[in-house]
């Protein structure tokens, strides 16, 4: 008896001891490293950085020139009315980085939300409508009025409100959660870019919205992944095509938690920046940006030359955790000659 | 009618196993929504990392209640594109190598990281990164004479007290039985701390590393005690004498704590966790001299006989050598943390047949102010001799 349980208990002690193996994959894969190197597996590669798999629910590249205007109408003393429709809510499980699921909270289901657009005294009216379960609302940079800030009139779960403003000022500003915890309602994912264009317009340009962010994934405090535009490492499997000798106007936010400091670095030409895209003056003109907690400037900037150029925070901590793109710098006049 | 009796038994005896198991399939099979509440975590243990020409090499184990995918490794908290095999999808208790291509510093600290597919990032320090050993004949050499150093030779020149010993009045004699008595216990509370130690650092919780520890060392200490006794009762009736008997049994059990400590030892080099100075082999030498006089110390009421003694020694000492090699080239802290539990019980198995030794050599008194100072004595020279190790 005594021997039958000794080896019932030696067999279920290796149970433990020797795992259970799966079946190895047939043919070996191949993925290459930071500096070049062909690396060969049987196995999975895990590689968020040169992933070649399906996009994910989330799509950086569309997110990037998609600008809503809302529904436009026009009042009886001429004033354009512009009309958002915004709903919040705090269930989704959303593939975030390949493999890695996360709850995010959103308005009208994604991370960053929508980017809210209107020209200067325009009308704006945002039919916000909470489906969370936690309360939200929407509280817009900019010039309203106080029971228009979205900061004491909680929107409970299942309620409504209606924000209604004048565009101003002009420039780049953004909205956000401002129900407390406020760090976690923003650290989840409920920002995006409000753009108040001027009444003349701004020069023709190629436009591009750059949301920087980060995600604590295991809530301890520190961004698990950074990036711009939530996916991490998009842009560097993904490279945003632009053309050279043309105007690239890009509208960066830093809507980064935890960490008090992100920056912007542009290799391969240097741009104009407008802080809040307020001023019509350019504050400098560099290839580095420092942006604070809730900052966001508007760059400006062309390409000389083709080729392939990154643009990433040069803190690299963010960057080899995702803050990292490309530009994929096409010659415009080759590809005029071309077509012609 | 002995029949029928004896099926009653049988059935009497297996009758609630097969409750249980009816009541276990119960709960894994219809009742298995029913008891699903609760939050479920995922939970993954780095058993082992090693350094690799160019790839830093993890080995992993899903220690949780549920199925996990590993989905990002990073070195230093930064994202590095990695490949996992033989896949990325770890079911309870399976283990995956995680192939970080790395171009490593030796000597520098690294922190390796692995986020499960909820987001969750897992880490485990490596205090200085060294190149992981592989098998040549120099290494062997090398593992060999550090093994021969620390196990064989200080346990021989240990053995040389035996002609002192000899020459000692029964009382003196009994002192240093004594003295042998608290050397051993020393032993085996070290290779329990060193068990422990190990399994805090390198064994998963899954395994409940102390309750291992507990269950090996009184398993061992069990199943030596009946082979001892029936060793010591043949005694009787052959040309093995008594004391030769426990000697023998010291012998054993010194061995199985040597391999312990030898498999410690290799896996330190291995592993690059100390620096193996010469300090080190000199502190292991002093150590273990005592356990070469502990061999010799019941036998010292025999003839000597050269050729005993050294068998002894090489039984005693010979395991460090394999322990540094098998350590050293395939180190799995689950085998360290069985031999040292091993070693543990074997030993106070020896401390309970030398107690019985010394009653009886002492008229079935074990008060006497000789026998208690030699036990404190015992404790404190290696207490002291540990400092250096």
């Amino acid at each position: 008896m005594f021997m039958i349980l000794l080896i019932v208990a030696s067999i279920s002690t290796l149970y433990f001891v020797i795992p259970a193996v799966s079946d190895a994959a047939e043919e070996p894969k191949t993925f290459l490293t930071h500096t070049g190197l062909a690396i060969q597996t049987t196995g999975d590669i895990i590689d968020p950085i040169g992933y070649t798999g399906e996009i994910l629910e989330f799509d950086p590249e569309s997110y990037l020139r998609d600008f809503d205007y809302g529904t436009v109408s026009e009042l009886e003393d001429g004033t354009i009315l512009r009309e958002f429709t915004i709903t919040a809510r705090d269930d989704q499980v959303m593939e975030v980085s390949p493999g890695v699921f996360y709850n995010v909270w959103t308005f009208n289901g994604t991370v960053p939300g929508p980017t809210i657009r209107a020209t200067e005294g325009d009308l704006v009216r945002v039919h916000f409508s909470n489906e969370g379960s936690k309360s939200h609302t929407m509280h817009f940079h900019g010039i309203h009025k106080a029971e228009m800030d979205g900061v004491f009139e909680n929107v409970g779960p299942g309620g409504k409100f209606i924000y209604e403003f004048y565009a101003e000022p002009v420039g780049l500003h953004l909205y956000h959660c401002h129900v407390h915890p406020v760090e976690e309602h923003i650290a989840h994912g409920l920002y995006g870019a409000y753009i108040v264009d001027p009444k003349e317009g701004r020069v023709q340009a190629d436009e591009l919205v750059f949301i920087l962010n980060g995600l604590d994934t295991d809530f301890d405090g520190e961004n698990n992944f950074y990036g711009a535009n939530t996916v991490p490492f998009y842009y560097q499997h993904h490279p945003v095509e632009i053309s050279t000798n043309e105007l690239i106007r890009a509208y960066v936010v830093n809507i980064l938690e935890f960490d008090p400091v992100n920056n912007f670095h542009l290799h391969g030409t240097l741009f104009h920046h407008y802080p809040a895209g307020t001023d019509t003056v350019p504050a400098g003109f560099n290839d580095m940006l420092t942006m604070s907690q809730g900052e966001r400037e508007i760059l400006e900037f062309e390409y000389k030359y083709p080729g392939l150029y990154m643009f990433h925070a040069h803190n690299t901590e963010f960057s080899e955790k995702g803050w990292v793109g490309s530009f994929l710098v096409k010659d415009s006049e080759k590809n005029y000659s071309d077509e012609t | 009618m002995t029949e029928f009796s004896n099926y009653k038994i049988a059935v009497s005896a297996i009758g609630p196993l097969i409750l249980l198991a009816i009541v276990i399939a119960f709960l894994m099979g219809p009742a298995t929504n029913f008891l699903e509440f609760g939050i479920v975590l995922p939970d993954i243990h780095i058993e082992q990392i090693d350094f690799v020409d160019g790839e830093i090499q993890v080995i992993v184990r899903n220690t949780g209640p549920i199925d996990v995918n590993i989905t990002v490794a990073d070195v230093n908290d930064r994202i590095q594109p990695a490949a996992i095999e033989p896949d990325n999808h770890l079911t309870k208790f399976e283990t995956a190598l995680v192939r970080i291509p790395y171009d490593w510093n030796e000597g520098q600290p690294y922190s390796i990281g692995l986020t499960t597919d909820d987001g969750t990032r897992f880490e485990k320090f490596v205090d200085a990164a060294s190149l992981r050993l592989e098998v040549n004949t120099e290494l062997i050499g090398f593992l060999g004479l550090i093994g021969f150093l620390i196990g064989i030779v200080p346990i021989m020149i240990g053995l040389l007290w035996f002609s002192f010993i000899q020459k000692l009045g029964s009382s003196k004699y009994r002192f240093f039985l004594a003295f042998t008595v608290g050397l051993l216990l020393f032993l085996a509370f070290d290779a329990i701390e060193e068990a422990s130690e190990i399994s805090q650092s390198h064994l998963s919780d899954i395994f409940n590393g102390q309750l291992l520890i507990m269950t090996v060392t009184i398993l061992s200490f069990l199943i030596l005690f009946s082979i001892g006794n029936s060793l010591i009762k043949k005694s009787q009736f052959s040309k093995i004498s008594k004391p030769l008997a426990i000697s023998l049994m010291i012998a054993v059990g010194i061995g199985f704590h040597n391999f312990g400590e030898g498999l410690a030892v290799g896996a330190a080099i291995a592993l690059g966790q100390v620096a193996l100075s010469t300090f080190l082999i000199i502190g292991f030498a002093i150590h273990n001299t005592t356990e070469g006089f502990a061999i010799a110390a019941p036998m010292a009421r025999t003839k000597a006989m050269v050729l005993r003694l050294i068998c002894l020694g090489l039984i005693a000492g010979s395991p460090a050598i394999f322990g540094t090699w098998i350590g050293g080239f395939s180190y799995s802290p689950f085998t360290t943390v069985i031999f040292l539990s091993i070693g543990a019980g074997a030993i106070f198995q020896v401390v309970v047949s030398i107690i019985q030794y010394i009653r009886e050599e002492s008229e079935n008194t074990i008060s006497s102010a000789s026998i208690i100072s030699g036990i404190g004595l015992g404790l404190v020279v290696m207490y002291l001799t540990s400092i250096f190790v």
